[in-house]
């Protein structure tokens, strides 16, 4: 039997790894586990099938410098959150965003005006 | 066919109705619509709203503003109602000595104390000495737990202060587990070298060491002069998932009751009662000097300002002297108030114990005549004054099905919540009491702390439900309801309003049963001490149980929930009570207005 330690799924393309620090970090500082592994496909496939893999139903998707959040049962393409070349504390947003969505919890703001955090 | 129009301006919404006089004399209502008053009651602004409000009604019948004959206004009662909020004890913290906050993260369990020791100076550390080590945010979380684990061996480090919300990053990387506390935003006001003591609770408990006076005696060494002096922390700190209380030697932390000074009321007696007495006392005491000409506060105190304010800021807008204006009734209520402690290190708030106050202002009399004047000039169309407010309300509500005389009236508006009983002899007797669906407005902002009265006033109207997937939410009654497409993330994990078409987000994080409560806890305070207050006053012989029924009319009365609070608080006097359905169609509003058409009718 194979038993998936309830954590985020994180599928990554040729991800910007500096970019991936800074979600785990989210993450973690929000006291959730999660997996990396490597796939091939698109941002909004990567996203959207970790989120089906995911145990706990968040997964996020990123190629490059693209990242995307995504949650079990929204539809394909709908991510919840996207990024393009964002800045670090985005990054640790998204990351901290896909634990709340487990949490129960309200998501932090990603999409800023001024490019700051509130 | 005649058209004749009756106009009913409120506190806060201007109703009119529309009827049709046939030659035979035969008479149907039409149509009928409501707007925001525009400007204060009584003054010419109104005519504004007024317009807007027929061009509504007459927009539903399709026909244009010159068709009407007649416009009837209501003698409106004298009476504009205010409100006002006034903190009675204020918590002053000189010296920053505390920080208890309640970031979503932070780390460890338990207590500690220690030298407080910024993170750059931890080469400074002595062995043996215990610490408390204070890190900003330009050390990484890598970076600060590198150091720390450096000197874990060597110091006796007890606890870390954190600047950025990675409490959890940095524990996940020390070789020991201390408590650590982040997301402390003025770090660099923290006093290197004094002594803290500092606190997480464990997961779903509250802090049980620092909002305990003897708790913060224990691990801070304070005798019993100095224990009194930091109750006011310890006050502040209940609740809290973690806190930091920091002993400094001259730190001056005192409550101070302000002062907040006495009320006099001028009546058949003349009484005075300080505020501080609380609401019931001051209630108790309004009710002994029978009727009242007029009240005032004690000179240059917080209450004596704020009744100046209500009667300065009336006598503005009605161009009266000030003399003219007395204020007739008032309602107190208790409550707390969020106030931020000056002094404090992470934006932290206090209860402080506050009372708010409407006020019933008396004016000789409103201009009605001149707005009548101004309206027949804008609209080429004959107004006149016809009606005292009570009656016509009255005379509206009558039209309810299964009502009979004699019929009591409470009308709760925006402003004030007034009675008036119709005997089957016609006679009427009325009266207006200070506090309705404003004062409530006011007592659920301060309470939960919110930045904008609009938001307070959306929580008075509608349901609440809490977004607990992007598929579905949980409503304040426990019920499910889902969705068919996925939500706006925006709203995830958000408490929401149900308003009719679209849901409205509650930005504050307040837990959906705190704001229940104190939705409820504010209506009940307002309308139902209001309601048998009002209805004693014109009952016959003062005696709730020779009134069979009661007809709730007016904005407040449209409340999904008031209504059935005070049927519950009147069951007790047998008295017939419920929300008025005027012409068996318009619900509890329109009832000034449909009375002024039908007094017409009596009249002609």
């Amino acid at each position: 039997m194979i038993v998936n330690k309830p954590s985020i799924i994180i599928y990554v393309n040729e991800p910007d790894e500096d970019l991936l620090r800074e979600i785990c970090a989210g993450i973690e500082e929000e006291g959730v586990l999660y997996q990396v592994s490597a796939h091939e496909g698109d941002l909004d496939t990567l996203a959207f099938d970790a989120a089906k893999e995911s145990m706990l139903g968040s997964g996020i998707g990123m190629t490059g410098q693209q990242i995307a959040m995504q949650m079990h049962r929204v539809p394909k393409g709908h991510n919840v959150f996207e990024l393009n070349r964002p800045f670090f504390w985005q990054c640790r947003y998204i990351g901290a965003n896909s634990a709340r969505a487990i949490k129960k919890m309200p998501f932090k703001q990603i999409y800023t005006e001024n490019g700051e955090p509130v | 066919m005649r058209l004749i129009a009756g106009v009913d301006i409120g506190n806060s919404t201007t109703e009119v109705c529309i009827g049709g006089v046939e030659e035979n004399g035969k008479f149907h209502f039409l149509s009928s619509a409501s707007r925001m008053t525009t400007g204060t009651k009584g003054t010419l602004p109104n005519v504004h709203g007024i317009k807007a409000a027929l061009l509504e009604a007459l927009e539903k019948i399709h026909l244009p503003l010159n068709a009407l004959d007649l416009v009837r206004l209501n003698e409106a009662a004298p009476v504009i109602g205010d409100t006002a909020m006034e903190t009675i004890t204020e918590t002053i913290i000189t010296e920053s000595s505390m920080i208890g906050h309640n970031p979503s993260t932070p780390a460890g369990a338990g207590h500690a104390v220690g030298e407080l020791l910024f993170l750059e100076n931890i080469w400074k550390g002595k062995p043996g000495v215990p610490y408390i080590i204070v890190a900003s945010n330009k050390f990484s979380y890598e970076d600060a737990a590198e150091r720390l684990n450096q000197k874990l061996s060597e110091l006796a480090i007890k606890g870390v202060i954190l600047q950025a919300d990675e409490a959890v990053l940095v524990e996940n990387r020390l070789n020991r587990n201390v408590p650590i506390i982040d997301e402390v935003r003025h770090i660099q006001k923290v006093p290197e070298g004094k002594i803290a003591a500092i606190e997480v609770a464990l997961p779903g408990t509250t802090i049980r060491m620092l909002s305990n006076p003897y708790g913060i005696a224990t691990l801070l060494k304070l005798n019993a002069d100095e224990t009194r002096s930091v109750t006011p922390i310890a006050k502040s700190l209940v609740g809290k998932r973690s806190a930091v209380v920091i002993k400094t030697p001259h730190g001056d932390v005192r409550e101070n009751i302000l002062p907040a000074g006495e009320i006099t009321f001028h009546g058949d007696k003349e009484l005075k009662i300080n505020i501080d007495a609380g609401a019931d006392k001051i209630m108790e005491t309004l009710a002994e000097c029978g009727n009242i000409r007029n009240i005032d506060g004690q000179y240059n105190t917080n209450v004596g300002n704020m009744l100046d304010r209500i009667t300065t800021s009336m006598a503005d807008v009605s161009k009266a002297e000030n003399q003219d204006i007395r204020i007739t009734d008032i309602l107190a209520v208790d409550t707390l108030a969020p106030v931020e402690i000056s002094g404090s290190l992470a934006g932290e708030t206090c209860m402080e114990k506050a009372v708010g106050i409407a006020a019933m202002v008396k004016t000789q009399q409103l201009p009605m005549r001149q707005i009548a004047e101004k309206l027949e000039a804008d609209l080429q169309v004959r107004a006149v004054v016809a009606g005292v407010e009570a009656v016509m309300a009255s005379l509206g509500a009558m039209t309810t099905p299964g009502t009979k005389l004699p019929l009591a009236i409470l009308d709760m508006g925006g402003g004030s919540t007034d009675a008036a009983v119709l005997e089957p002899n016609g006679q009427v007797r009325t009266t207006h009491q200070a506090g309705a669906g404003e004062l409530v407005s006011m007592l659920i902002q301060t309470e939960l702390g919110l930045s904008a009265r609009v938001t307070a006033e959306q929580i008075k109207k509608y349901p609440m439900g809490k977004i607990e997937s992007l598929f579905h939410m949980r409503l304040e009654n426990g019920a499910m309801q889902f969705f068919e497409d996925s939500i706006d993330p925006r709203y995830y994990g958000h408490v929401v309003l149900l308003a009719p078409d679209e849901m409205l987000k509650i930005e504050e994080d307040i837990p959906m049963e705190r704001i229940l409560e104190v939705r409820r806890e504010a209506k009940r305070k307002v309308f139902v001490r209001n309601a048998i207050r009002a209805l004693k006053t014109v009952a016959p012989d003062h005696d709730l149980t020779k009134i069979p029924n009661v007809v709730l009319v007016g904005g407040s009365a449209e409340d999904f929930e008031i209504p059935e609070m005070l049927m519950e608080a009147l069951a007790e006097y047998r008295i017939v009570c419920g929300r008025g359905n005027i012409r068996g169609i318009e619900g509890p509003r329109n009832a000034v207005a449909t009375g002024l058409l039908l007094s017409y009718l009596g009249n002609a």
